[in-house]
């Protein structure tokens, strides 16, 4: 089948349709290969991932009912050459079923590694679109707990990039840390140096992923500009290199993510 | 929960992502059409061409249910050009042989904007097909005249496995297997050598092209390239804030226009 | 710098010539006479954390007590080995973390030409280590010398791109996993 026929077939959006299906597998390979690309955490595809999981679960139940049916004794008057054929479509379907459990796997494994190794500044940003605890502002700090945010309010929509579970996650796994450091040596501390998130003499505890970081992409829309975000002064975004279609460029992922978000560029 | 994997896809993993290019194959069993995650499979009926995903294909290669018809390019005559290209044409002297177009890509020559137009997501979202989901490593009977031989982006790996597995379904394989390494070594020592530009890539706003760079290169020299360009952004960090104040003074001042912030930084390996 | 990173910490306590513009009482130790005084004019090298430190008054505008010097590492004799031949340089024996002293020496001096210097000087090296890197052999050939003089920048460059080399040529099976 053509590539374009697929495509334009979803550009009525209707995610049952087996093309979509074709589109979606593309979009999470797309998707898999750029966040094991780039340092920081890409927004969670929330509805894509739901889709995948649909479909993943209707394949499970397909390939149990066709291998039960192939070992049923009443419908084993088929033919041999019938088993046979029966064995290899099980076969496509298991392989094509783990292709698609390795990239969802390895997919949500590298966004975890990312989350637990700057575990405090995505704690401290998806807390920013709270209002302050009233514990943060106290004097009262006295365990490396204490320097956790408060997880922000799941009934509210998920401005994130951090998808519900992985916010749990994340907090759980940032309170056992901390617990564990108490008890093990930060406990013995005088208490003003129980922190976790100081910033004492100008070095911050809580660091982020490097965006200036090289990343290579690919131009897919007609031209892209590598842009320089403010900074240093400069209040505005300033442009920089030109990329035109089909080229590969190696470039700051701070310089090409706004056009990665808009779909002009792929982190290959 | 350790995650072992640096960043940027490893070999085994771009393996498998060049393992969902679509090849030609020739089926010699019926077998009906299949939905599979990655999208509809197409049935099989003898002596009708099918277009499958390669891993699909080298499955059915492996258990004699079909042969593969090699892409154009995997082809020696086609690979003696390429190599000609590469190292022959001072134009390529640095460079990459220019790859296969994406879909309405316009050629250098004319400078027409691009013919196509982007795919729509169920999400809203705008798509380009991009390797490996274009038909670039399928087996095709008629090549405009004038259409030169390209290297795919997933050559490297669609080659080893073809050579591996579907090797008498190839012409002259020996010939091919000799090719494709004299092309590889060839294009690696591009890459050593392009250290020399990488500073370009170093300053906000700057990059390097690699176009034409295959996906088992680039994953091969990925961490190296990262790494020079890291060093060299860290030794010119303080060089480039000096910069970045002197042009936010500039702006204070109205004395700059903001048309062309840097430098056409258009270098090439 | 980076709060968790060895080899950040293990920069800032490189040392740097240390002129101190006043006497300070008590400070001695510093020379290796505890209990006496520093006179002004007392040159010591101290660990780039503490030379910074001290020399912080003159941005807080208030006299400072100690200027800085440029490291012997990233001196002009260096300087101008680098300009002749970046590859026969030991940077090693000059500074085990040279590249990262250099970053955070041009945050604290203006020193437009040493960057050039520098940038240059990595250039050439890293071209260098990715042909040692790209060759089986690794280190056990004549480039032994030369990979001997690698920082700590430099070497984990080596080690990234042998690894590379190494895993495709494994992918490709020309080589075994170990």
């Amino acid at each position: 089948m053509d590539i374009d026929d697929i495509l334009a077939s979803v550009d009525r959006p209707d995610a049952s349709t087996p093309e979509s299906a074709a589109l979606d597998h593309q979009l999470l390979t797309r998707f898999w290969v750029a966040e094991r690309g780039v340092s920081e955490l890409l927004p969670w595809p929330a509805a894509l991932m739901e889709r995948m999981m649909d479909r993943v679960r209707n394949q499970i139940t397909q390939i149990e009912d066709l291998a039960a049916s192939s070992t049923d004794p009443i419908s084993m008057t088929t033919s041999t050459t019938n088993a046979a054929t029966t064995n290899l479509t099980l076969s496509i379907l298991q392989s094509d079923l783990s292709r698609t459990q390795y990239l969802i796997r390895s997919f949500l494994r590298q966004r975890l590694s990312k989350l637990t190794a700057h575990s405090m500044h995505y704690l401290l940003l998806i807390s920013r679109q709270q209002p302050p605890s009233q514990s943060q502002d106290s004097q009262q700090q006295q365990q490396p707990e204490d320097s956790i945010p408060p997880p922000p309010n799941p009934h509210e929509t998920n401005p994130t990039p951090l998808s519900a579970e992985e916010v749990s996650f994340l907090h759980a796994h940032q309170t056992l840390l901390a617990g564990h450091y108490g008890a093990s040596f930060l406990g013995s501390f005088p208490q003003q140096l129980r922190r976790l998130d100081d910033n004492v003499g100008g070095v911050s505890m809580v660091q982020g992923p490097e965006e200036k970081e090289v990343v290579f992409v690919r131009c897919l829309g007609e031209e892209v500009r590598v842009v320089v975000p403010p900074g240093d002064g400069v209040e505005r975004e300033t442009l920089g290199t030109t990329m035109r279609m089909g080229d590969v460029w190696a470039v700051r992922w701070e310089g090409v993510r706004g056009a990665w978000g808009r779909g002009e560029v792929e982190v290959l | 929960m350790a995650f072992p994997l640096p960043r940027g896809i490893t070999p085994s993993e771009i393996s498998f992502l060049a393992e969902m290019e679509t090849v030609t194959i020739l089926p010699r069993q019926r077998l009906e059409g299949l939905e599979l995650l990655g999208g509809p499979v197409e049935p099989l009926l003898p002596p009708r061409r099918a277009s499958l995903p390669l891993w699909l294909a080298l499955l059915l290669k492996r258990q004699r249910r079909a042969n593969i018809l090699p892409p154009p390019w995997l082809h020696p005559e086609s690979l003696e050009l390429i190599l000609e290209i590469e190292t022959k044409n001072d134009e390529y002297q640095h460079a990459f042989s220019p790859p296969p177009p994406l879909p309405g890509q316009p050629t250098p020559r004319d400078r027409r904007p691009p013919t196509t137009r982007p795919h729509y997501t169920p999400d809203g979202e705008k798509y380009y097909p991009a390797p490996p989901f274009l038909p670039q490593n399928t087996a095709r009977d008629h090549i405009p005249p004038g259409e030169p031989p390209a290297l795919p982006f997933h050559w490297l790996e669609v080659g080893t496995m073809l050579l591996e597995a579907a090797s008498d379904d190839l012409v002259e394989p020996d010939q091919t297997r000799r090719l494709l390494k004299e092309l590889r070594e060839v294009r690696m020592a591009k890459i050593r050598s392009g250290v020399d530009v990488l500073d370009a890539a170093a300053m906000g706003g700057g990059g390097v092209a690699l176009t034409g760079v295959g996906a088992m290169e680039l994953g091969e020299g990925r961490r190296f390239i990262a790494g020079v360009v890291d060093g060299l952004r860290r030794i010119g960090a303080s060089k480039e804030q000096a910069r970045r104040e002197e042009m936010a003074e500039e702006m204070a001042n109205g004395g700059y226009d903001g048309t062309q912030d840097y430098e056409d930084g258009e270098m090439e390996f | 710098m980076s709060y968790y990173d060895i080899d950040a910490i293990l920069t800032d306590s490189q040392k740097l010539p240390c002129t101190f513009e006043l006497e300070v009482p008590g400070l001695g130790i510093l020379e290796g006479n505890p209990g006496e005084n520093i006179k002004a004019g007392t040159r010591i090298d101290l660990p780039l954390w503490l030379g910074e430190m001290l020399s912080i008054g003159a941005r807080l505008g208030t006299s400072r007590l100690v200027t800085l010097d440029l490291p012997s590492a990233l001196s002009e004799r260096v300087m101008n080995a680098l300009k002749a031949d970046p590859r026969t340089v030991e940077l090693r024996s000059l500074a085990p973390h040279f590249y990262s002293l250099s970053e955070r020496i041009l945050e604290l001096f203006e020193e437009e030409e040493m960057v050039e210097v520098l940038s240059n000087t990595f250039k050439k090296r890293s071209a260098e280590i990715a042909d040692h890197a790209h060759n089986p052999q690794g280190a056990l050939g004549q480039g032994a010398d030369f990979l001997r003089g690698l920082d700590e920048t430099e070497r984990q460059l080596f080690r990234v791109a042998h690894d590379s080399a190494k895993e495709t040529r494994i992918w490709a099976g020309e080589a075994k996993k170990k």
